[in-house]
Formats: structure tokens, C-alpha cells, sequence
């Protein structure tokens, strides 16, 4: 490669723009996206990736971001860089053969070739409403395998030349619960990924195909040195830390473990002490636990680092194939949100050593996710409610944790209480943050929060938790945040703490409630500054102690 | 008799102050040194100024002013003491927020909240349900709203914000609340949720509600000193108006407990209201992209056939906010911002700034970073002998020292390429930003003229056209004095809203009438109550609306439709929001269900604006240059450029480039390629020689 030749003002120039084109994808995408997960939740993302599949800069999803380099890979080892044409777009959903996290994120890819140099792709990967499988909204706390999970398309051709392959897209809307949803997105998506390649051909017809594939080159390594340098200041030393996933119905609890070591600015990661793949749909994919550990990283040592796919030749992952960080086929793992958030905690926990000042407690974790099914009554609803919740960031070193918030890989929007109401059968009688759910200590860990709805048709309510039977861990002495429960009819003479991952039924006049998980406390209870505690009480975070 | 107009924009060096007296058709610019910690004491120092120089008080018939008394408020944390009062068991909602980490690293988990306006100890829940079809489910607990009120009132506060969802729908309660504070605690103010921003989803509308309770004591006060001071100073008219968001005035007595939120983003307004004015619809120019340069940033807008964009919600300092505001876009480039090596070796400038103190290097206040004006001075654009007139000599040693040491050395490249290199990296943050936001517009660059105008930005305009392709860039007269100016070119303007939602294919037009003329009749007796002509007010219809299940609406204005409206009407707007989507999204889908989310009104009360007459092209003897300049803008762009002086152009003028044009608040550059010319309306036109 001549990368040197590109002079470093042209590439960071260069740099600015796609970033820029980047977030001119993402909003094209959020405006016309049809679903709620798009244009409420915004769970997608896009991206500009050169000609091997590395990114440029990341995008806001960062748990997307090491999928796209695999998928772009598996593209070029099935067909070959020569075998892509100008106005392909391969679409792919599947988590072992194009390692997207689960079978709702759909990808759509497109190469981009200028005067027959393959530049880089334009790519997206975006959250579908349903999918097929068991359930609606074909995520299954329950599933056992891959098949319950819904329809899995391995890498293919949507469009062949530019010509849509409308096989492929009758195939998705006769797997799916809403067909007209899930189509709607997938052309938002496409729109957006062929908005990218365009103006990536526009770029590379200003300043020569060759040139700009150069530059992408010189703007990833650019990125990697700055890595490097930040890397090098880790100390030398080693460290290791666990948590366990929550299992239920017999399945053996799932431990999470890792060992960290630092070597001259070398990081490595060996999760050999991590269970077995497990029948629960929580296990991941290599690429998922790469987006964890950088995203570890990059918050300890400093979170304005920009992530480039440069920064995989500075750490090195040991992940046994077979185990719940390394899942085979047909292992499920449509749940693979709250692992990946779990195993950031576990991450920092074992980094903080090396990154003192920025050490920090568990945080909530997922705050969970409902999809409720609405059955027949007087208003007519077209599609499902999908709503995805937050929970709180652990404390650390000088400052209690955020309260109420998406955290870690996830940052996605709560959808409005009068979007809710509006649109489906049900009313939101509480929506508040939980007195006490932060686990105490010198710097508290943030508090969740609890949404309670009452249904006014029959319901069928999907929900997926986490933190029920483990919570978020304290740190160096902090307490354990609270735990999540899902709750149906609370505080009345029926009301029912439902397992994590449940299914239920309910009649009108039913009502059913979420608690998010608290964050963990980071130092001694003892330590906390009085101002502090009189603050919370004040505030009704905390409840005054009872002597 | 009553021939002058002021406007006064508060800047954060200077305050600018243009009287435009009607006879001449003409206008003179005043400049006092900012008071940041009361800003009025400028504004009526610089009116005294202008008093007594010989302008007769009595003969001034308007005053506007932009003012910053809200948004440094913000900035500083120092609004009133404020209570919330919320529908019980949802404070959630101003906790939780987005519940996303906008503006944050997505990887820093020490994420932190902007600090709260109204601590959860100043919020009180209240018993009281609306549904989302605007029904009653429960009624308004008004003992406990009673006692939550004196509670409130019992722990000092100034101003109450009432936040209840579906409002929008049904103000009853909220309204209610309202007489109850009255009764309860008199002298304390109340935001209602429903009349500040009757718009459908709670979290903006409750945001941007609190932010106005939290401003209103803040500009309330502020009017009453200015009006106090106005008076003491013999200038008596009643035709005194503050800037908005929106571009429009609105009377200086207007109602702070509505309107306190929408001075918020007046600071940039004002400037590209007069871009629209004066040159879109005065003089004719069409499309037109504003780029506003300062010391730490430049403020970007689009003017589309004599109207400037806008936008429904904005973010200020980490707060959304609700009401309608000029669409700008901040980007982190200005005169002051810092250009430097990152830990890669790669050259960044900004998003840091050396800001006014220690200034850019060449200042001599002690900066040692090279700035953007270092660079610009290194590159022989501007003039280190004739900054601000030669007011201020600049140092261009020190501008030279700062880039070899932190730049050219460790690039192992010269100083003026360096310095070249700096400007390549911030004309292209500038160029970036006006591509994304085009984009993102659905607009189509080629065909719009670039005007600059801030006294930095002549200077960058024509190399930002050239990275956009755009071939034309527009500097009026006084581009330092730009802002000012603009306050004396709008109307007062007041906007009306209305959620409730329905697919449109359903919709009865007579209700929509209905909504319409309701929104109507609150908009004729506001402007009544504030002592405007209601009936020579144009009152402006706009729909909110989107395809069923979509998140977010398009504005579609119902211009040219008969009222009442029919069935055909309601059929022409589902027509113009097809076209307007597919412009903006690429996209429309003709066989999906149209919903309305809101009504809008916009009630326009025109005012007098400056309106220039045009120069005639002049008989006198060509002009001379004042010397010539060499300019390095690259390693392989270096040229000689012939220095003019401003005061010496007149309309019919014209040069090829490149070619320098200096004057007191400004610096224009046309590079080679480039012509120029001063047209009859004193612009200077820059044109991309074929």
C-alpha cells in the first residue's frame, strides 16, 4: 500500500467527511424508518468500511461496529472482491455465518467500486420488528436453539447489479409478523446504504479511486497509533475478574470470567474460565465479546479515544470455541444483549486495576424489554409494542453513578408515554425512579427506575430481564445495586414476581410492572461525603436510615 | 417626525447598535463594550450614545433588541428558583429523560446529566388524568395541587412549571392549576405545558416548559429594566421588541410565562433574518447558505426563496428545546480555535478555542497555540497592520513562531504550508457541516450563494464555496455589523400549535377548520392584547403530519388553499406532503395511511423594515489599490493578491482575482479564479471565473 502518499491534511480532511457521510446515513435512515425500534429506539447503525472491512470511525452502536468487518470477510471469501459488482447489496441476519449479533439485526452491504478499484463498503444493521420464530418480535428468552429464534439469512444478493431480488424480499415478509413493517425498514435501510456508496463514488471521482483507498488506509493506521499511544501508558501486570448470567429452569448458571494482562502496551483477554455454551439464548459471538473488551478499554483509558478496527492487532483474545463467549451452531443467542452488558462489567472490573482514576461499579445491565401482543377489544392495533429499557451505571472513582439511563453498548430512547398510550391499549401509571436501587457506598451507584402499565385488551406480554438473581456487583467495597423484578398486579393481593424471561397473559384491568436493575457502589459506605447523603434524602433517592 | 429605528445586538466583546433613519434610507453603526454581568447596561449606554450624538429621543419610533439575558442564564446556571408540578408517579419523565446519552461517548460510563433545573424536593405529584383523546379519567385532586402549591411557595420559589401528560389534548387541568397558584401564591409565575408547547411527547414538551418557568423571573426582570431605562432616556415609543428563536420580534411586555423559552436561540437569529430580508427578498437572491463566523464557532443556516429554514426542536446546552427556531447549525470553527497534532501526528483544529483571552497568538495576550486568525495571517490573508482598522496591530511573528513550533517543525513541512493546511482542516469542518446539513434538508447545493458575514467570515467564504461547488459568495456591506442590522428587518411573530392526532384521510375538514380558526382566534387576541393590529396580521397555516407508525413529522404548509377548508384541500396537503417527503427522505409511499400529528398557525404582524436603496452605478474615477499581498493557500497554491479598500468601492466596481478587500470589521478574500465586484445594493459579489 502507498499510504504515505496521501498527505496527512487530505486524509484527516477525508476522515471528517465520511464520519460525516456516516451520520448523514444514520439520519436519512431515522427519518424515513417506518418501525418504532427505528424511529424511536434507533437501534441501527451505519457505516463506511474499507476494502478489507475495517471501519473508519465508529458508529454510535457500538456493539454493531465489530460485526461489519467479519460480515465484509464472509462477503469476500463466499464470491471473491472480484466477483462484486457495482450496485450489489448483500443482505445477511445470520450470527454464525455473518456474526450480527441476533437474527432481528438485519445487514445490508454494499461495495463500492470506482473504475474497477473495490474502495470499501457502505453498510447497515438495523433492528427488525419480527422475524419469524417462536415468539413475537422473535426474541425468545426461552428459546433453546438457534431455529426458535426465526428466519436466518445467510450472506446474499438483495440486489444483483442494482436489480432488487424481490424472491428475497417475499421470502422475509412470509416469515414475518409484520411484513409491511419489516419491509418498509429494509427499503429505509437500502436507501441509506445506497446513499453512502453514492456519495463514496462521488469522493472517489474527486480525488481518485485510488488515492481515497489509500487514505482510508492512512486514516486507520493514524487511528491505530493513536491507540497505541494510549495503550502504552497501561501498566504491565494482570488481573482477573467474574460474574455470572442469570439461568432459570434448570439451566446451570452461566460464569463469565476473564483473565486481563498488559504487556508493554499489549492488552490480552483470556476467557478460558468462562462456562460451556449454554441452552439459553444468551451465549455470543466472537464478534460481540471484541466489541466488549475495546469498549472496556476505551472507557477506562479514555473514552474520547476513537475506536479503528486498527486497535484489534494490539489485543488478543483467547475465547475456546464451545463456550458461552465462542457459541457453535445451533447454540441460541437471541438474548445476547444482557451478556454483552454483563461481560463489560466484568471487564472494567478486571481493568480497574490498570485505570484507577476511571474505575467503576457494575452497572444495571439491561433494563429489559417487553413486546406485548394485543389481542381483539374495542381499538384496533396494527402492530406490536416493543419498548427496550434502561437502568443505571454503577458508581466510581469520584461520582455516583447516572440514574435512569440506556448504559454501556446500549443507547437507545424510552418511547413517550403519550406515544404509548396513543397508539395501543394500555396506560402508563407509573414511570419513576426506585428510592434505594443504587447500591450504597462512597460513590452510590444510580438508581433504575420502574414503569407500571395497566392493559385495557387482552395482552400477551413478552419480557426479557436481567440482573434478577445476580445484580450489579459493588466495587472495593460499595454495595450491590438492587435487582430487577418483573412484577404482574403489584401491590395488590395478586400480585405475582414473574421468572426473567417470561411470557403472560393478561386480561383487561391487569396491570404489570418493570424494575430495572440499580447500579453498583464504589468504595465504602462510610466514606460518602454527609452533604451527599442529605442530598438523596432530600431528593427521595435514598429513604433516611431507621435508628 | 419619528425617523430612526435601533436595533442592538448583544455580542460577548461588543455591543452593536444600528440606527436607520427612514428618510435617508440609510444607516450608521455604534459599537460599547459588553456588560456580561447585566447586559442592559450596554444596551442603554449605547442608546444614550446615540442620544446624544445629536439623535433626538423623541424621534425614535422602535427599538429591537437581540438579547442574551436567557441564554447566559442558561449558560451560568442562573434562572429562578422553580417547582414542578407533574402528573402523579411520572416524575420518571424528567429523570429518565431521552434515557439515551446524546452529546456523551458512547464508551464513558462516568456519564453525567446537565445539573437538574428543579430537584425532585421542588416537584410534587398531583392526582389528575387526561387520555390521549383528550378525555377526563380522572379528575384534578385541587386540594392536593393546594397543598403541593403552598408547599412550593413555602420553600422560595419564584416560578412553577405544570407538566401533565396529554394536555395537549385537554389544557383543563393545567389551566386550572394555573387559577389555583393565583389564589395561592400570588406574584409566583406558571409555565403551563399547554400553552408553552401544546405539542405531543411528554419529555420535550415538559423540557422545554420547565426551561421557560426557570427563565421567565430571569426575563421578566430584564424587560422591566430596559423599558425603565428606555423611558428615563426620553425614548418613548411602545414599539420596543425583543429578537426570538423563530426570526421574528415579539413586544418587549410579551407574556415571559409563554415565552421566556423562545428567546433562547435569538443570538444567531438575527443575522440571518437579515440575510433573508435584505437579500432574499429585497434583492432578490433565492437560495442562499449563511455562515457566521465568531471566535469559537460559525453558525450555519439555509434562506430557501427568501425564507430561512427552521426547526422543531433544538438542544442548548445539553436541554431540549421545543419551540420553533431558526434551523442553525453550531459547528466548533471560528477565528480562535486551536489547531494542533494528535497523539496519531495528525493535524485537528478545534474544537478548543483561545477564545478572547489569551486570544489567538498573533493577539500578543500570551496565546502560544496557533489559531485559526494565526493562520489566516500566516497565509497573507489578513492584514497584521489593518485589523480592526489598525485599532490592533497584529503579531505576525508570533503567529509564525506558534505554528513552526507546534505545526510545521513536527510536519516537517513549512510554516505557510502549515498555515495552509490549517485552513484546508477548518474550511472543510465548515464545508462538512453545510454538506451534512444539505443533505440531511433534502437540498441540492448547486445554484445557492454563500454569505458570510461576522468579521471572520470574508475571509474563508470563497475557499468554503469551493469545497462545496458553490459559485457565488454574497458579503454585505458590514458583515461585523450584520447582526444588528437584521433586527431591524422582521415582523413580530408569534407561533401557534395544536397536537391531536388522526389519519388524514379520515379527517372531517370542518374540524380541521375548527382547530384552525380555535388557533386563530388565540393568535388575534394575543396580538390584540400586546397592542398590535390584529387584522393586518397574516396568519400562516402549517400541518404536522406523517405516515402512520413514522416517529416524525414533516411541516407542510397549506398556503394557497381555500378556507374553510374541504375535501379537496385536505387532499392537496396529503399531495404536497408525498412530494415533500419524497424531497426530504428520497422516498413516498402514496398508499400509506397519512396521519396529522399537529396544527400550526404562525401569526405574522408586519413591522417597518430597513429597506436600502439601491446606489447607482458611480460616474467617479476608478479607485486605486492599495498595494498587494503575497497569499500561499498550499503547496501548490500561491499567488499575489491586489489589496483594496472597502470605503473606496462603489456599485459598478469590479476586479478579477485574486484580489484582498480590507475593511474596519472585516477582510475579504477572492483567490485566484476568483472576481469581484460591489453591486448597487453595496454587497460585494465573488463570482467563479468559468
Amino acid at each position: 500500500m502507498s499510504a504515505r502518499q496521501v498527505d496527512p491534511v487530505t486524509v484527516q480532511i477525508l476522515r471528517n467527511r465520511i464520519a460525516g457521510l456516516m451520520e448523514e446515513m444514520a439520519h436519512q435512515f431515522f427519518r424515513s424508518g417506518y418501525s418504532t425500534i427505528v424511529r424511536e429506539s434507533r437501534d441501527f447503525s451505519c457505516v463506511i468500511i474499507d476494502a478489507q472491512g475495517r471501519l473508519i470511525a465508529s458508529p454510535p452502536m457500538f456493539y454493531h461496529a465489530t460485526a461489519y468487518y467479519y460480515l465484509a470477510q464472509k462477503i469476500i471469501s463466499l464470491y471473491g472482491a472480484e466477483g462484486l459488482r457495482d450496485g450489489d447489496m448483500f443482505v445477511a441476519n445470520h450470527p454464525y455465518e455473518a456474526s450480527t449479533p441476533h437474527a432481528p439485526d438485519m445487514a445490508l452491504m454494499a461495495p463500492i467500486i470506482v473504475d474497477g478499484v473495490l474502495v470499501g463498503f457502505s453498510a447497515a444493521i438495523a433492528h427488525k420488528a419480527d422475524i419469524g420464530g417462536t415468539v413475537p418480535g422473535s426474541s425468545w428468552g426461552q428459546a433453546v436453539e438457534l431455529y426458535q429464534e426465526g428466519l436466518h439469512i445467510p450472506p446474499m444478493r438483495l440486489y444483483d447489479g442494482g436489480v432488487l431480488n424481490a424472491d428475497i424480499e417475499r421470502i422475509i415478509a412470509a416469515n414475518s409478523r409484520q411484513p409491511r413493517l419489516v419491509l418498509g425498514d429494509l427499503r429505509s435501510q437500502a436507501g441509506a446504504v445506497r446513499a453512502g456508496r453514492e456519495r463514496m463514488q462521488a469522493l472517489a471521482r474527486e480525488h481518485g479511486a485510488r488515492t481515497l483507498a489509500d487514505a482510508l488506509d492512512a486514516m486507520i493506521e493514524a487511528a491505530g497509533r493513536e491507540i497505541a499511544a494510549a495503550f502504552a501508558k497501561l501498566p504491565d501486570g494482570e488481573s482477573e475478574a467474574e460474574g455470572w448470567l442469570d439461568t432459570e429452569g434448570g439451566i446451570a448458571p452461566v460464569r463469565l470470567h476473564v483473565r486481563a494482562r498488559v504487556k508493554q502496551g499489549r492488552v490480552s483477554f483470556d476467557f478460558s474460565g468462562t462456562s460451556p455454551q449454554t441452552r439459553a439464548p444468551i451465549n455470543l459471538r466472537p464478534a460481540l465479546v471484541e466489541a466488549c473488551c475495546f469498549h472496556a478499554l476505551i472507557g477506562l483509558i479514555d473514552p474520547a479515544l476513537r475506536y479503528s478496527d486498527s486497535a484489534r492487532a494490539l489485543v488478543e483474545i483467547i475465547a475456546p470455541a464451545g463456550s458461552a463467549v465462542n457459541a457453535q451452531p445451533p447454540a441460541p443467542c437471541s438474548s445476547y444483549m444482557k451478556s454483552c452488558q454483563r461481560l463489560i462489567d466484568v471487564l472494567i472490573d478486571a481493568l480497574n486495576p490498570f485505570c484507577p482514576g476511571r474505575a467503576a461499579a457494575h452497572a444495571g445491565g439491561s433494563g429489559g424489554s417487553i413486546v406485548v401482543a394485543w389481542g381483539p377489544g374495542p381499538r384496533a392495533v396494527h402492530h406490536n409494542q416493543h419498548e427496550i429499557f434502561g437502568s443505571a451505571y454503577g458508581g466510581g472513582q469520584g461520582g455516583d453513578g447516572a440514574s435512569g439511563t440506556t448504559v454501556h453498548l446500549s443507547n437507545i430512547y424510552v418511547t413517550p408515554i403519550e406515544i404509548v398510550e396513543t397508539e395501543f391499549p394500555t396506560r402508563v401509571l407509573r414511570f419513576e425512579l426506585i428510592p434505594d436501587s443504587g447500591g450504597d457506598g462512597r460513590w452510590r451507584g444510580g438508581l433504575s427506575f420502574r414503569r407500571e402499565y395497566v392493559v385495557e385488551q387482552p395482552a400477551t406480554v413478552l419480557y426479557r430481564g436481567d440482573k434478577a438473581l445476580n445484580p450489579a456487583r459493588g466495587y472495593a467495597g460499595g454495595q450491590d445495586g438492587r435487582h430487577s423484578r418483573f412484577l404482574v398486579d403489584p401491590d395488590g393481593p395478586g400480585e405475582t414476581s414473574m421468572p426473567p424471561n417470561c411470557r403472560v397473559e393478561l386480561k383487561p384491568g391487569q396491570r404489570f410492572r418493570i424494575e430495572a436493575a440499580g447500579g453498583g457502589g464504589f468504595g465504602d459506605p462510610a466514606l460518602r461525603d454527609p452533604a451527599a447523603r442529605a442530598q438523596d434524602e432530600a431528593d427521595g433517592y435514598v429513604t433516611p436510615a431507621q435508628d | 417626525m419619528a425617523r430612526y429605528r435601533i436595533g442592538v445586538d448583544v455580542g460577548g466583546t461588543h455591543t452593536d447598535l444600528v440606527l436607520t433613519d427612514d428618510e435617508a434610507r440609510a444607516y450608521r453603526i455604534e459599537k460599547v463594550p459588553s456588560t456580561p454581568h447585566n447586559p442592559a447596561i450596554a444596551v442603554l449606554a449605547g442608546v444614550r450614545r446615540l442620544i446624544d450624538s445629536g439623535v433626538s429621543a423623541d424621534e425614535i419610533a422602535y427599538f429591537a433588541h437581540g438579547t442574551t439575558a436567557t441564554t447566559n442564564a442558561l449558560l451560568e446556571m442562573n434562572g429562578a428558583r422553580t417547582g414542578v408540578l407533574i402528573n402523579e408517579g411520572l416524575s420518571g419523565v424528567f429523570e429518565v429523560q431521552s434515557q439515551g446519552r446524546d452529546g456523551w461517548s458512547p464508551f464513558d460510563h462516568f456519564f453525567r446529566r446537565p445539573e437538574p433545573l428543579a430537584r425532585p424536593r421542588f416537584m410534587r405529584g398531583v392526582k389528575g388524568r387526561i387520555n390521549y383523546r383528550g378525555q377526563e379519567i380522572e379528575p384534578l385532586d385541587e386540594d392536593g395541587v393546594r397543598a403541593a402549591v403552598h408547599d412550593l411557595a413555602g420553600l422560595g420559589v419564584e416560578s412553577i412549571a405544570v407538566c401533565f401528560v396529554f394536555s395537549f389534548m385537554n389544557d383543563a387541568h393545567e389551566k386550572r392549576v394555573a387559577q389555583i397558584v393565583r389564589e395561592e401564591a400570588p406574584g409566583v409565575l406558571v409555565s403551563l405545558s399547554s400553552a408553552v408547547l401544546p405539542r405531543v411527547r411528554e419529555w420535550p414538551r415538559f423540557s422545554t416548559t420547565l426551561l421557560n418557568a426557570w427563565l421567565a423571573p430571569v426575563l421578566a426582570r430584564y424587560c422591566r429594566e430596559i423599558g425603565e431605562g428606555l423611558d428615563a432616556a426620553g425614548v418613548l415609543t411602545r414599539q420596543r421588541f425583543l429578537m426570538q428563536s423563530n426570526g421574528g420580534v415579539m413586544p418587549l411586555a410579551a407574556d415571559a410565562e409563554v415565552h421566556a423559552v423562545r428567546t433562547l436561540l435569538s443570538g444567531p437569529a438575527a443575522g440571518v433574518r437579515g440575510a433573508s430580508w435584505l437579500l432574499g427578498q429585497v434583492q432578490g437572491w433565492r437560495n442562499l447558505v449563511t455562515m457566521d463566523i465568531g471566535g469559537t464557532s460559525c453558525d450555519i443556516a439555509f434562506i430557501q426563496s427568501g425564507e430561512p429554514l427552521e426547526q422543531a426542536d433544538s438542544v442548548i446546552d445539553g436541554r431540549v428545546v421545543g419551540v420553533p427556531a431558526l434551523d442553525v447549525t453550531t459547528v466548533a470553527a471560528g477565528g480562535g480555535s486551536i489547531a494542533r497534532l494528535d497523539a496519531a501526528g495528525m493535524p485537528q483544529v478545534g474544537p478548543r478555542s483561545a477564545g478572547a483571552a489569551p486570544g489567538p497568538a498573533c493577539y500578543g495576550r500570551g496565546g502560544v497555540e496557533p489559531t485559526t486568525t494565526d493562520a489566516n495571517l500566516v497565509c497573507g490573508a489578513l492584514n497584521p497592520d489593518y485589523f480592526l482598522g489598525g485599532e490592533m496591530k497584529l503579531d505576525l511573528a508570533a503567529a509564525r513562531e506558534a505554528i513552526r513550533t507546534r505545526l510545521a517543525e513536527p510536519m516537517g513541512v513549512d510554516e505557510e504550508t502549515a498555515a495552509a493546511g490549517v485552513l484546508r482542516i477548518v474550511n472543510a469542518h465548515m464545508s462538512d457541516a453545510i454538506r451534512i446539513q444539505a443533505a440531511k434538508k433534502g437540498l441540492d447545493l448547486a445554484g445557492h450563494t454563500l454569505v458570510p458575514f461576522g468579521g471572520a467570515g470574508p475571509a474563508h467564504a470563497a475557499l468554503v464555496a469551493e469545497d462545496l461547488g458553490i459559485a457565488r459568495v454574497l458579503v454585505p456591506r458590514n458583515p461585523g455589523a450584520f447582526s444588528a442590522l437584521g433586527l431591524l428587518c422582521t415582523d413580530v411573530r408569534h407561533d401557534y400549535l395544536r397536537s391531536e392526532m388522526a389519519s388524514l384521510a379520515a379527517l372531517d375538514p370542518a374540524h380541521a377548520e375548527a382547530c384552525f380558526a380555535a388557533l386563530e382566534a388565540q393568535a388575534r387576541a394575543e396580538l390584540a392584547h400586546e397592542g398590535l393590529d390584529a387584522e393586518s396580521a397574516a396568519l400562516e397555516r402549517e400541518m404536522d403530519l406523517r405516515y402512520a407508525g413514522q416517529g416524525y413529522e414533516l411541516r407542510v404548509a397549506l398556503r394557497g388553499l381555500p378556507q374553510p377548508l374541504d375535501a379537496a384541500a385536505l387532499g392537496e396537503i396529503a399531495r404536497r406532503f408525498h412530494t415533500q417527503h419524497a424531497a426530504v427522505h428520497g422516498h413516498s409511499a402514496e398508499d400509506a395511511d397519512v396521519e396529522v400529528v399537529s396544527y400550526r398557525l404562525r401569526a405574522i404582524a408586519p413591522m417597518r423594515k430597513y429597506t436600502p436603496a439601491p446606489e447607482p452605478v458611480h460616474a467617479v474615477a476608478d479607485p486605486q489599490p492599495r498595494g498587494a499581498r503575497r497569499v500561499t493557500l498550499g503547496p501548490e497554491r500561491a499567488f499575489d493578491a491586489v489589496v483594496w479598500r472597502r470605503e473606496d468601492l462603489h456599485s459598478g466596481w469590479f476586479s478579477k482575482g485574486p484580489l484582498i478587500v480590507e475593511q474596519r470589521d472585516s477582510t475579504t478574500l477572492a483567490p485566484d479564479g476568483w472576481a469581484a465586484r460591489c453591486d448597487e445594493w453595496g454587497n460585494l459579489v465573488l463570482e467563479r471565473q468559468a
